[in-house]
């Protein structure tokens, strides 16, 4: 499928379906995901997106959350420190990473002759994502984004999934990005229990500041399920193009998850029926969730 | 009272042995680095401290660097975003986790014929990324942050404060002002950056003497590379007690994780004994304490102990 069919099909109001976790199925597998892990086990990335795309996903995501060069030297006091006692090569480890990273999602969806999955890049705030208070200036911020976003084009991904915003105007600066590049975007934010963003924003001004960007889907994510739902109440109503949710599951125990059973996939499920009702078209699983989950959810709504 | 012992040496001015890395000892001996590896391997932590005091050390550092309940919460948006979205017992986890640290540090003394002479040191980071100055909280959450970790050390029963990594003069005042309902002798050490100075830029030789004045009892450079320390010595030294150990190795954080996360890569570059070698030049200039940063292993306190008799 191109992009071009797979847009027609979300623009038909047809369910779309994502992946689920990769960071917390990495864990739930038995793995520090500490590095990612995308050089140390190539395979275990390549059975993770095999398993989503056998689930039935649509879309599959690159395991890059939070993989940028700003994070790496966000360990050092500046570079001239980071040169003097990081590993060297450390400022090339990201773009090395994303070309990694891409590769292996389009190995999975080739070894399953689904050349018609697509590939989102998974690409979060510069910095922490549940901490607005550190947000970057946004007047600054164009090139690292421009930078990011081209070594995943170079690579071949086919979307941007800017996931896991907690504001909008770094938001805007990823999408004005992403336009110049020329791959669609697709922008998730993070709600709280509120129906605000857990920046602290109105779903009005999200919806003020979107309809000026006009990314291809907008969707809630990475927050447990009662808060995307108060989310999905007050954006809703507000928006008449695409929407879409992935909620996590269980509980982040930094730097780990906590899987519980409080949400099981089927009533996973029974979530994502509402918020399919509620306007949600593209939906997927955030942190906890597995293929299982998706599984369900394909099986439901196919 | 086994700090007694290390104030007498200070005093006759004797050489005093540190214990070297135990973050990246950690996960150079494969642990996993989760809650610093306190729940997964308690043995592995215990035979750590084992090894450095075997290898000779003075003091006894507990395992307990950057591990504070600030550290949890800083994943999150604040205390609020962490009891709704965190796992169960978070806010008093980072607590809990210091309380076995100590634990693991008194068993390993005790296994080694140690307790009441070897002094144990309660090891409190900065707030924030010991590499990140700029992102220091103003002095009053300084000041929180501290106290509650020097209550949690104290009633523990360490037998001294040891504040590692400081990185800002205000940091550094708001930590020694924590001190003051506790009575427990406090050490401090700075990161140095490339000049010598303080890693923000302030005048490393300022803090110092801020720090004397403020009642440490010991003031040292940590956390920078042999030339760094080097560099920086100049500016600690006075005749008063100090000390210097470096980071040996190249720090490999990964790309995601927001906090300090002590994993040293091509630590071979310098072998103990010309770490050892390094250390000796230190103590010729009027360094009295020494030990290793991240990176360092057992073998390097070892062969530091061989230099210094």
């Amino acid at each position: 499928m191109s992009y071009k069919e797979l847009k027609s099909r979300i623009d038909a109001q047809q369910v779309t379906f994502l992946d689920g976790g990769i960071g917390t199925e990495i864990l739930r597998r038995g793995y520090t995901w500490a590095s990612h892990q995308l050089k140390s086990e190539p395979e275990l990335n390549l059975e993770i997106h095999q398993d989503y795309i056998n689930a039935g996903a649509d879309v599959i995501t690159t395991n890059t959350f939070q993989l940028s060069k700003r994070s790496f030297r966000n360990h050092f006091a500046n570079d001239e420190h980071l040169e003097a006692i990081g590993v060297r090569g450390l400022l090339d480890r990201a773009g090395e990473l994303i070309h990694e990273s891409v590769a292996l999602a389009d190995k999975a969806r080739r070894s399953l002759d689904r050349d018609n999955c697509l590939i989102a890049a998974s690409i979060t705030t510069l910095e922490w994502c549940f901490r607005p208070d550190q947000s970057p200036d946004v007047e600054k911020i164009y090139d690292e984004y421009l930078e990011e976003l081209t070594d995943y084009a170079d690579a071949g991904a086919d979307i941007f999934l800017f996931e896991t915003f907690n504001s909008t105007p770094e938001a805007e600066v990823a999408i004005k990005a992403a336009k110049e590049i020329d791959i669609p975007a697709w922008v998730a934010f993070v709600p709280y229990q509120d129906g605000r963003l857990l920046g602290g924003q109105s779903m009005a001004e999200v919806t003020d500041a979107m309809a000026r960007n006009e990314p291809d889907v907008l969707l809630l994510n990475c927050a447990p399920p009662d808060h995307i739902t108060a989310g999905m109440e007050q954006l809703a109503p507000l928006w008449d193009k695409p929407l879409g949710v992935y909620a996590h599951v269980g509980k982040f125990n930094p730097p780990e998850w906590q899987f519980t059973d409080e949400y099981s996939a089927d009533q996973h499920l029974q979530e994502c029926k509402h918020w399919h009702d509620l306007g949600a078209t593209v939906i997927g699983g955030c942190c906890g969730t597995t293929p299982d989950y998706i599984k369900k959810l394909t099986e439901f709504f196919s | 009272m086994s700090y007694k012992i290390i104030k007498e040496k200070l005093a006759a001015k004797e050489s005093i042995l540190l214990d070297g890395g135990i973050g990246s000892e950690v996960l150079r001996r494969g642990i996993r680095w989760r809650q610093h590896g306190i729940e997964d391997a308690p043995d592995v932590i215990r035979s750590i401290h084992v090894d450095y005091l075997e290898a000779g050390v003075d003091v006894l550092t507990t395992h307990t660097f950057n591990l504070t309940k600030r550290n949890f919460i800083n994943f999150f948006r604040d205390e609020e975003h962490m009891a709704l979205i965190g796992a169960t017992g978070l806010p008093a986890k980072a607590m809990e986790l210091c309380r076995t640290a100590v634990s693991l540090a008194k068993e390993a003394l005790a296994e080694t014929g140690m307790a009441g002479t070897v002094p144990l040191a309660g090891s409190i980071a900065p707030v924030m990324h010991l590499f990140r100055p700029d992102l220091s909280p103003p002095e009053n959450d300084c000041l929180d942050h501290h106290e509650e970790c020097v209550e949690v050390l104290s009633d523990c029963g360490v037998d001294f404060i040891f504040f590692e990594g400081m990185n800002n003069t205000r940091e550094a005042q708001a930590a020694l002002q924590a001190t003051a309902g506790f009575d427990l002798p406090v050490w401090m050490s700075f990161v140095p950056g490339m000049d010598g100075n303080l890693l923000n830029g302030e005048s490393l030789s300022d803090v110092v003497d801020l720090a004397r004045g403020n009642g440490a009892e010991a003031v040292l450079v940590s956390a920078g590379t042999i030339p760094m320390i080097t560099k920086s010595l100049p500016n600690i030294i006075n005749g008063s007690p100090c000390g210097a150990k470096a980071i040996i190795g190249r720090y490999n954080p990964p790309s995601w994780k927001p906090d300090f996360y002590p994993r040293f890569e091509d630590t071979d570059e310098v072998s103990p004994e010309k770490y050892a070698q390094e250390v000796n030049n230190w103590l010729d200039q009027g360094v009295q304490i020494v030990g290793g940063s991240s990176g360092t292993t057992p073998e390097h306190i070892r062969a530091v102990r061989k230099v210094i008799g």
